[in-house]
Formats: C-alpha cells, structure tokens, sequence
C-alpha cells in the first residue's frame, strides 16, 4: 500500500518553467496508466468478440476487473519505478473530474431524491460506525488518535478523510500512515467481495450502487465496486459516496474541536473557513453539471460525450487503483490497525446493507 | 495552540478537476471538439 502522508492537496506553482517541469513529470506516469486501463478495455472486447463469434456463453467482466488485476500485478511483481510515481497518482485527480463529468448523466431531481436518502443514511450509519470503532479502538488498545483517523476513514471516505484529519487532530505521521494502509487493503479487499456478494443477493443496481457507495471507504475503489457491478450501480455508487464525501468537513470538524478542547490539537478561530477548506469542492462540480443537464443545457448527443468522458477519466483511475496498491506493505503495517479496520468495515458493511434493505423497503430508491 | 492555517497559494485537485471538468463539458456544448467515442 502506499502509505505517504501527503502534507496537502493544495498545488502550488511558482514559475511557468516549474509548471512545465512538473507536467513533462506526469507524462511518463499518465502514458502507463492509459496502457493499463485501455488494455483492460482491450481484453474486455476481445474475450466478449471471441466467445460471441464462437458462440461460447461466457460472462462479461467489465474492463474494470481486468485494468485493476493488470495494475495489481504491475505494482505487486516488478513494482512502479520511480519516475512513474507522479503520473500514477493523477489517478484521484481523473476520478474527480470523471464524477464531476458523471453529474450530466443525472437530472437534479434524482440527485435531491437518492442524495438525500444516501445523506440520511450516511448520518445514520456514521454515528453507529464512529461509535463502533471508538469501541474497537479501546478493545485493541489503539492509540487515541490512531483510533480517531481509522474511525474517520472507515466512516466518511477513506483517504482524503485521514489526509483532511491528520493535521486537524495534529495525529503522528506514522498513525496516519497505518490507518491509510488498513482503509486501503480494506478497498482493495471489498473490491473484489461487494460485487460478489451483491450478486448472491441479488439486489438491484440502486440498491448494491447505494450499498457500496455507502460502505467501501475510498471514493475511487467504491466507484470501482459499483461499476465492476453494472454501468447503472456504478452510477449510483459514485452519487452515494458524494454525498458521503460531502460530510468529512463537519466530521473533521467535530473531530479537531474534540482534540482542541483536551489540548492535544490547535484551536479553531473561524469554523466556517475551516469547514469550505475541508468540503471537496468536486461535489459543487457535481451539483452545477447535473443542474446545467437538467435545464437542457447540453443535447442528448452532448450528453453521450459527457458520459464518455467521464468512461475515460474513470479508466485512468481504476488503471490508478490497481497500480498503487502493494499488497507486501500490508504485512509491514501491524494487525491491530488492521484487525480494527477489518472489524469495523464488517459492522460498516453489515449496518449498511441493512440500512438499504430498509431504503428499498420504504423509501422506494 | 496556534489555528491551522489553510494553504492560500494555488488552487486544490479538487479545483483543477472541477476545472477540467467544466472546460470539457463547454467544448462539448460549443462543439470546437468531436463527438467522445466509448
């Protein structure tokens, strides 16, 4: 796992010649993430095309699976050399703009209709889930603070909750650094056993969408686990996780003000300021594209390219997911984070399914 | 404890993939770029 702390996301550029150089370091990193992913799509088609000309019945697995296997096996046998590494963590960067693109394939009715029941049952699931894993944290004898970002990370979004965090609760690198890794080997892990269990279970699309963008932590693997689903589940998957991923400012929030209190984080003068630094300004982007679809600003030919766009920033980014994921760190990390993570993505999921059983039940989704 | 300060320089990822995003979407609109085959 990669298990950097980045200090900020906030980039920075001094000089057109420092603008340069920095984008000539992507080249290398954007051109391997593209062969990944587009060689998933190759191998999607191919085996579709072989076994429909020989009239073989053979289930269709997405360009997802196979961009996110060939990735996984990249990293874990010869590994990424360093001057890919740059253009290899672009990967959150075309995941945000694909969600943004995505906001054209929904009307502003459905987003305030399945927002809004996602919103309700993130608040839900989040105090049972920040609760559960304050419990854990005890039981296993975690450090408080190690405690605090594995809870947010499990409960709100994965990385970007630890990274928005760790300065906020003034937590030690090497606490986020464990926390990243467990909510990262936890992704990959669901990965591969949402879709499964989704299918045993036979849900609907917007009922495993809603159940994997409120269960899986990272905004690019519950993107994956819902598209490696159906186009459709994906779709709700990544409007669910938004509206999850909406709520890291006030939990962090809450968070720096319960350390503040005891000492043990630096105070908060203006809140407000603190809670647009930490809100993911990609949802606005949601919002604006899906309300320009709505009032028919694009034509239904514009919005095929909108949505193919967002195809395309998608596969960089599960070419990404797999390709910065390195499973021989996890043994590196220690099994008490881990076990606490493990336990607690269980109850997240268990609590969640649940929580969209009932949606299904009463809401109508 | 002193307050956190946020980073004023530059803009975040978020910024420039909204960015990216609403460029996209405007020569989509405007039609300067082909239809975006899948």
């Amino acid at each position: 796992m990669a298990t950097s702390v980045p200090s900020t996301n906030a980039i920075s550029l001094s000089s057109p010649v420092d603008i340069g150089r920095r984008i000539i370091a992507l080249i290398p990193g954007l051109l391997l993430l593209t062969a990944v992913g587009f060689g998933g799509k190759v191998i999607e088609q191919s085996i579709a095309s072989y076994t429909k000309a020989r009239h073989i019945t053979f289930p269709n697995i997405e360009y997802v699976l196979w961009a996110i296997v060939i990735g996984l096996l990249i990293a874990n046998t010869v590994g990424i050399p360093r001057v890919f590494e740059a253009g290899v963590a672009t990967y959150e960067f075309w995941l945000k703009a694909g969600i943004v693109l995505l906001g054209s394939r929904f009307l502003l009715g459905d987003v305030l209709h399945l927002g809004g029941i996602s919103l309700l049952l993130v608040a839900i699931a989040l105090t049972l889930s920040l609760t559960f894993m304050h419990l854990l944290g005890r039981i296993f004898k975690l450090k408080p603070k190690l405690t605090s970002l594995l809870a947010i990370g499990s409960a709100i979004c994965g990385v970007s909750a630890i990274i928005a965090a760790k300065p906020a609760i003034d937590s030690d690198d090497e606490d986020a650094s464990y926390a990243i890794a467990a909510i990262l080997a936890l992704g990959a892990i669901s990965l591969f056993t949402f879709p499964l269990i989704g299918h045993s279970l036979h849900l609907s699309d917007k009922a495993y969408g809603l159940w994997a963008g409120l269960a899986v932590d990272n905004t690019a693997e519950a993107t994956a686990a819902g598209a490696l689903y159906s186009d459709a589940a994906g779709k709700v998957a990544v409007l669910a996780k938004t509206s999850r991923n909406a709520l890291i400012g006030f939990v962090v929030l809450a968070y720096a003000l319960y350390w503040a209190s005891r000492g043990e984080a630096r105070a908060i003068q203006n809140k407000a300021a603190f809670l647009w630094h930490k809100f993911p300004k990609f949802v606005l982007g949601f919002l604006l594209i899906s309300l320009l679809a709505t009032l028919s600003f694009f034509t239904k030919a514009q919005l095929t390219s909108l949505a193919n766009l967002s195809r395309w920033a998608f596969l960089l980014t599960f070419a990404g997911v797999g390709l910065r994921t390195n499973l021989r760190e996890l043994g590196k990390q220690g099994w008490r984070p881990f076990a606490v993570g493990a336990i607690g993505e269980v109850f997240i999921a268990l609590l969640t399914l649940g929580l969209v059983y009932g949606a299904d039940k009463y809401l109508h989704l | 404890m002193a307050e956190a300060k946020p980073p004023v320089r530059g803009l975040t990822l978020d910024g420039y993939a909204v960015l990216l995003a609403l460029v996209l979407a405007l020569l989509v609109r405007f039609n300067p770029i082909p239809a975006i085959k899948w």
